[in-house]
């Protein structure tokens, strides 16, 4: 990983929060939609455990075109989403008080399909 | 006469052609089989591996659970010859991993560059020090004013290092990384809890019922050298008290609250978790005796 990466990681670690503890990050490159295909998707399973609180925080790069979205789902539904298209509110973190320990999905795309580079970040928040 | 004599003919060739063919071997290739070595792919190792419980989640929970912080809980930093083999190196690496960690949350800082001279060492014998950014992260332990960088750059290291190990096809090594940071996690977890006697902590130590199945299942992999029979034969011994743990689940929609501009899911599904008081002290002498045994090994 180069040092700018890095230290972009290191940067948007540290923004989640005071109460944040860092714990995983993900590195997310898409490019843009091309004709007749779906909008290309990052994928990551993560397994959350009963009584944490997580955080899940987005920090697009600089020279992304697209903003980033991340989506959390357990092995059937959507549980949250930074964007809700249908009311047009964003947030810039989810945190899931986690009742379930399991496997879990997080799903980064870019709106409109557009081509982006984003950092997210999973964190253990204090209670 | 002439159509008789053709149709007799015919079948002299017939039956002259059937009794010259060679005798088939009747037996199908694949009909007896050897019993083969179980094998997981890269994939499902390197999906497995990323979800094993990480040891600073395990020491957040117990620092926020207002627990001292206690040296008593670390390992003791080795000398060389211990650090001999590659067998060992790993697996060390794994265990001062999750004493770093502990170390980080409580901001012990001072004790931590002991912590880390080892663990660069250690990288260093396995090859995947570049990963290791062992001056920068020994000025901010020493400088104890830039904790979250310090905590950040010691995690994000370790997984750098684990990935590493991964990609350049030794799974076996990054396995056992995992199975040290994990059970170095455990006995912090199993030694507070018999103090403390918390059932959020018991809860949580008993779930690891799920983790430890999945490590077991990459170990597994592995189970032809005769170092890693070992360590697994060790784990079974804490597996088998896992083995009584019961867990079930409720199901229920989440709850989203929004809060401070951010967005707060609250899960209503729930998992159950039954464990007695014995096996959990089960668990708890099986960890000490199973973590002290591989510090020796």
């Amino acid at each position: 990983m180069s040092q700018n990466i890095q230290e972009s990681v290191r940067q948007c670690a540290v923004s989640a929060g005071t109460d944040a503890t860092y714990l995983k990050d993900f590195i997310v490159k898409l490019d843009g939609i091309r004709p007749n295909e779906r909008p290309p998707v990052f994928r990551t399973t993560l397994v959350l455990r009963k009584n944490v609180t997580y955080r899940f925080s987005l920090c697009n790069l600089e020279n992304s075109e697209g903003e980033a979205i991340l989506r959390l789902y357990d092995e059937a539904n959507m549980l949250a989403s930074t964007y809700y298209p249908e009311t047009g509110k964003e947030y810039k973190s989810i945190n899931f008080s986690c009742q379930k320990s399991g496997v879990y999905t997080v799903m980064i795309s870019f709106k409109e399909g557009k081509a982006g580079e984003t950092i997210g970040i999973m964190s253990y928040i204090s209670k | 006469m002439i159509k008789q004599l053709f149709i007799l003919l015919l079948a002299g060739v017939l039956i002259t052609s059937c009794k010259s063919r060679p005798k088939e071997d009747l037996r199908f290739p694949g009909t007896e089989m050897e019993p083969g070595e179980l094998r997981i792919s890269s994939q499902a190792m390197e999906e497995i591996v990323q979800n094993i419980s990480s040891p600073i989640e395990m020491a957040a929970i117990i620092k926020d659970l207002g627990v001292p912080f206690s040296s008593q809980h670390l390992s003791k930093i080795s000398t060389e010859d211990r650090y001999s083999t590659s067998f060992n190196m790993a697996l060390s690496l794994g265990i001062l991993g999750a004493d770093l960690g502990y170390l980080n949350v409580y901001e012990k800082t001072g004790t931590s560059v002991n912590y880390l001279s080892a663990i660069n060492k250690l990288a260093d014998g396995l090859r995947v020090s570049q990963f290791f950014d062992f001056n920068t992260l020994k000025r901010l332990a020493t400088g104890s004013t830039n904790i979250d960088s310090l905590m950040f750059l010691s995690v994000h290291s370790f997984n750098q290092m684990d990935e590493h190990l991964r990609n350049t096809d030794r799974n076996n090594l990054s396995a056992l990384m995992i199975a040290g940071a994990w059970i170095e996690g455990m006995y912090f977890a199993t030694q507070v809890v018999n103090q403390t006697k918390d059932d959020f902590l018991a809860e949580y130590i008993a779930e690891q019922k799920i983790t430890l199945n999945n490590l077991m299942v990459i170990l597994k992999n592995f189970a032809n050298d005769p170092e890693f029979a070992k360590l697994i034969k060790e784990l079974e011994l804490i597996k088998s008290e896992f083995d009584k743990v019961r867990i079930t689940y409720e199901m229920g929609d989440p709850q989203a609250v929004e809060k401070d501009g951010m967005l707060m899911i609250v899960q209503q599904e729930n998992s159950i978790v039954e464990i007695s008081d014995g096996v959990l002290n089960n668990i708890i002498e099986a960890t000490a005796k199973v973590r002290n045994r591989l510090l020796t090994m």
